[in-house]
C-alpha cells in the first residue's frame, strides 16, 4: 500500500515537472547596438524579459554591443571565432558585407505558413529594399529612421514667412533660406537659413537630394553605383550652391553631432536630420518647431536608415526557429509601438500605427507621422558589397566638392571609377 | 641660457599647458552646468550636479569601476612577474636562440593588437574563457614592451653588484629580487603608469570578448552616450568622461613628482 502510494506520488510529481518544464531549454544570444539616448538599452532588456516570462524554457541573453560600428566588429569577430549569436541588430546597409562574409541566413528558410508569409509582407516596402536581395530576405526592419526637415516657427514668423509652411521645393528652400539668414552689424551671420550636416556620413543626407533629383545611387544587387550620373552631379552642385552662391548655409563641412544644438540656439532656422532626433528636439527646443518632409525637386524623396535583425549561421535549427519567433514577437504592433515611443524610430509596419497606443501618441504629437508619410517616397539607403570602402570613397568625393577642392563633376567621376574597380569582382 | 631664451621657453610651456588643459576645462564647465550653457560662458550660470547623477544612472558604473580596477591590477601584476623573469633571462643569461627569441619579442611591438582580435578571440574561446576578466587581460600579460624596457634597465646594472651578491651566497631569484628589482624601481613605476592608463582606456577588445555587466569595464559603460542618431548631450557625456577618468587623474596628480622623475630616469618620453 505504502509502496503504491509512493509510486503514485512520484508519478504525479514527474507529471507536474514535465508539464512545468518543456522538453529542453533554448538559449539565445542577441547582440544589439544603441545609437539613441533615453534608455534604449533598458527598453530592449525590458522587452526581452517580457518575452522570456511568456515563454518558459527560452533564455535570451541580450548583449549590448556598443555603437553600430562596434556591433558589426563584435558580431563578425564572434562569428569567425565560432561563437556567433543567434540574432543581432546591425545596420541595414551591412547586409551585403554579412552575405559576403557568409555569416547570415535568409529568413525564407524559416517561413513556412501563410501567416509567416503575411508577416514578411507586412513591413513598409521602403524598409524592405535594404533587407532583400536576390529574391531572399536577410533583414527584418527594427530600428529604422529617415531624415526629415525641422524648422523654427518663431524664426519663420520673424522673417515674415508663414510659420506653418516649410519649403516644398529646392527653390523655395533657397528663397526662404535667404529671408531667414540674419547678419549682425559687422556682416557676420548670426542665423543661417538651413543646415544640412556633412560630417562623418554625408552620403546619407545627400541621398535625400539625389532621390529628390530622381536618381538611385546603387542597384539592388549591390554591385553597381551611379555616382557620376548627371543628376547626382546636379544634386551635389545644388548642395554646394547653398553656401557658395546663395549664402544660406554655413560653408565647409557642417558637423552632424552639433546640428541639433545649433538649431536650439537659433544658429540655423531649418535643419535636415534624422527622425531619431524627434524626442530630443521635442524636449530641448526652446521655441515652437515644425517637422516636414524634405523639399522636392523632380520628385519627393529620402533615404531610409537604421538597423535590421539578422539571423546568424552556426547554431541549431531549433534555436534559429526560436530566434525567428522572438523577432516576430518584438516586431508585433504592441511591442513595436513601445519601442517607437521610447526611441523615436519609425515603426516599420503599418499595423503598428493602427494600435490604440500609437494613435494616441500620434494625436499628442502629430510630427511623429511625418516620417511615416514620407516612407511612401523613400528609397533604400546606399548599400553595396564592400560597403565601408564604397561609402568612404563617396563621402570623400562629397567632402572634396563641399570644401571646394574639386568641382562636383570631377569628384564624382573619380569616385565612380574607384567604386567600379572594387565592385567589378561582384558582377 | 639668456633671459630671452628662458622667457621664450616659459611662455612656450604656458601656451602648450593651456592648449592641453582647455578641453579638460571645457569638460568641467559643461559637466557642472545645465545643458543650455554648453556654448554660453557666463559667470552666473547655475551650478548643478544633475549631469553626474544622469550619467551615473545610465549604466551600472559601480560594478564597471570594480571590474576595471580588478582588470588593471591583474594585468599589472601579471606583466610585472612575467616581464621581470623574461627580462632577467634576456639580460643576464646566454642560451641557444636568445637573440632570435628577443627579436621575436621586439616584433610584438610592431604588430597592432587590433589585427589579432579574431585569432585572440578563437584562442580565448578554445580556453572557454569568453566573458571573463581573465579573457580581457590574457592577451596583454606577455608584453613585449615591458620585456624590452626591463631588459634594457637590467643591463645597466653593474655586473659587480651581481657578483657581490653571489659571493654572499644569494641564489638566482634572490639576486633578481634584492639587486635588480630595487634598482629598476623607476622603470617599474613608469611602465606601470603606461600600462594602467592604457588598460583603463582600452575599449574594443573588452567589448568584443565580454557580454555581461559582471565583466565589462567602464569604457563600455561610457559608450552608451555615443548616441549619434539622436544628437549628443555634451553635458552628460562630459560628466561621464570626468567620472570615468577621474580616478586616474587624481592618482596622477597625487604621484606627479614620482612619475615625472621615473620617466626621466627610465628614459620613456
Amino acid at each position: 500500500m505504502l509502496a503504491k502510494l509512493i509510486k503514485g506520488a512520484a508519478a504525479s510529481a514527474t507529471l507536474a515537472l514535465a508539464s512545468a518544464l518543456p522538453a529542453q531549454a533554448v538559449d539565445l544570444q542577441f547582440y544589439f547596438p544603441v545609437a539613441v539616448g533615453g534608455g534604449a538599452a533598458e527598453t530592449i532588456e525590458a522587452l526581452t524579459n517580457e518575452y522570456t516570462a511568456d515563454h518558459p524554457g527560452v533564455n535570451i541573453d541580450a548583449v549590448y554591443a556598443g555603437s553600430y560600428q562596434d556591433t558589426i566588429t563584435k558580431v563578425i569577430t564572434a562569428a569567425r571565432g565560432g561563437n556567433a549569436p543567434q540574432l543581432s541588430v546591425a545596420l541595414a546597409v551591412d547586409m551585403f558585407t554579412l552575405i559576403d562574409e557568409d555569416l547570415i541566413l535568409p529568413f525564407d528558410d524559416f517561413i513556412k505558413t501563410d501567416e509567416d508569409r503575411a508577416w514578411l509582407n507586412s513591413f513598409y516596402p521602403a524598409f524592405m529594399e535594404n533587407s532583400q536581395t536576390g529574391g531572399k530576405t536577410y533583414g527584418i526592419p527594427f530600428q529604422r529612421s529617415t531624415p526629415v526637415l525641422y524648422w523654427n516657427k518663431a524664426a519663420f514668423a520673424e522673417a515674415g514667412l508663414d510659420p506653418e509652411t516649410p519649403p516644398a521645393t529646392w527653390e523655395e528652400m533657397v528663397e526662404m533660406g535667404k529671408k531667414l539668414t540674419k547678419k549682425d552689424a559687422n556682416g557676420n551671420v548670426t542665423q543661417w537659413g538651413v543646415r544640412i550636416p556633412s560630417s562623418g556620413f554625408p552620403y546619407w543626407l545627400f541621398q535625400g537630394l539625389t532621390t529628390e533629383n530622381d536618381v538611385i545611387l546603387a542597384n539592388a544587387d549591390g554591385n553597381k553605383t551611379n555616382f557620376d550620373d548627371p543628376k547626382v552631379v546636379e544634386a551635389l552642385e545644388y548642395m554646394v550652391s547653398l553656401s557658395k552662391d546663395h549664402g544660406v548655409m554655413e560653408p565647409g563641412i557642417v558637423e552632424w553631432g552639433a546640428t541639433p544644438k545649433a538649431f536650439f540656439e537659433g544658429q540655423a532656422a531649418m535643419m535636415w536630420t534624422t527622425t531619431g532626433n524627434l524626442t530630443n528636439v521635442r524636449k530641448n527646443a526652446p521655441f515652437d518647431f515644425g517637422v516636414g518632409m524634405l523639399p522636392a525637386n523632380k520628385r519627393r524623396g529620402a533615404p531610409t536608415g537604421g538597423g535590421n535583425f539578422y539571423l546568424f549561421k552556426g547554431t541549431s535549427d531549433e534555436q534559429l526557429s526560436q530566434a525567428v519567433d522572438f523577432i516576430k514577437w518584438i516586431t508585433a504592433p504592441e511591442q513595436s509601438a513601445k519601442w517607437t515611443m521610447a526611441t523615436g524610430y519609425v515603426a516599420p509596419r503599418p499595423a503598428t500605427w493602427e494600435t490604440e497606443t500609437m494613435k494616441q501618441y500620434a494625436k499628442d504629437f502629430p510630427p511623429a507621422l511625418i516620417a511615416r508619410d514620407q516612407l511612401e517616397f523613400a528609397v533604400a539607403e546606399l548599400s553595396t558589397y564592400q560597403n565601408q570602402r564604397i561609402t568612404q570613397i563617396f563621402n570623400d568625393a562629397l567632402a572634396a566638392a563641399i570644401t571646394g577642392q574639386k568641382d562636383a563633376a570631377t569628384a564624382l567621376a573619380e569616385a565612380q571609377a574607384k567604386a567600379d574597380a572594387i565592385l567589378a569582382d561582384y558582377r | 641660457m639668456t633671459r630671452f631664451d628662458r622667457w621664450l621657453a616659459n611662455s612656450g610651456a604656458i601656451l602648450l599647458g593651456l592648449l592641453w588643459i582647455l578641453p579638460l576645462l571645457y569638460a568641467i564647465w559643461t559637466a557642472v552646468h545645465p545643458a543650455e550653457y554648453e556654448a554660453r560662458f557666463v559667470l552666473d550660470a547655475p551650478l548643478t550636479l544633475d549631469n553626474f547623477a544622469k550619467a551615473w544612472a545610465a549604466a551600472p558604473f559601480a560594478r564597471y569601476f570594480l571590474n576595471t580596477f580588478t582588470l588593471v591590477t591583474a594585468i599589472l601584476i601579471g606583466q610585472f612577474v612575467l616581464c621581470t623573469l623574461a627580462a632577467y633571462a634576456f639580460a643576464r643569461y646566454r642560451f641557444a636562440g636568445r637573440d632570435v627569441l628577443f627579436a621575436l619579442v621586439l616584433l610584438q611591438l610592431l604588430v597592432m593588437p587590433d589585427i589579432l582580435i579574431v585569432e585572440n578571440y578563437k584562442m580565448i574561446r578554445t580556453l572557454g574563457l569568453v566573458d571573463t576578466i581573465t579573457a580581457i587581460a590574457l592577451p596583454y600579460i606577455a608584453s613585449g614592451f615591458g620585456v624590452f624596457l626591463l631588459r634594457q634597465t637590467f643591463m645597466t646594472v653593474p655586473q659587480e653588484l651581481d657578483d657581490a651578491a653571489r659571493i654572499e651566497g644569494a641564489g638566482t631569484l634572490a639576486i633578481l629580487w634584492r639587486v635588480y628589482v630595487p634598482l629598476a624601481k623607476p622603470t617599474y613605476l613608469a611602465y606601470g603608469l603606461v600600462s594602467v592608463s592604457h588598460h583603463w582606456n582600452n575599449f574594443l577588445w573588452p567589448l568584443i570578448v565580454t557580454n555581461s555587466v559582471e565583466t565589462r569595464p567602464v569604457t563600455v559603460g561610457l559608450s552608451v552616450f555615443s548616441t549619434t542618431d539622436s544628437g549628443i548631450e555634451w553635458s552628460v557625456i562630459n560628466a561621464a568622461t570626468l567620472m570615468t577618468s577621474g580616478p586616474l587623474l587624481i592618482a596622477f596628480l597625487l604621484f606627479q613628482r614620482q612619475f615625472v622623475q621615473s620617466f626621466m630616469r627610465a628614459g620613456i618620453k
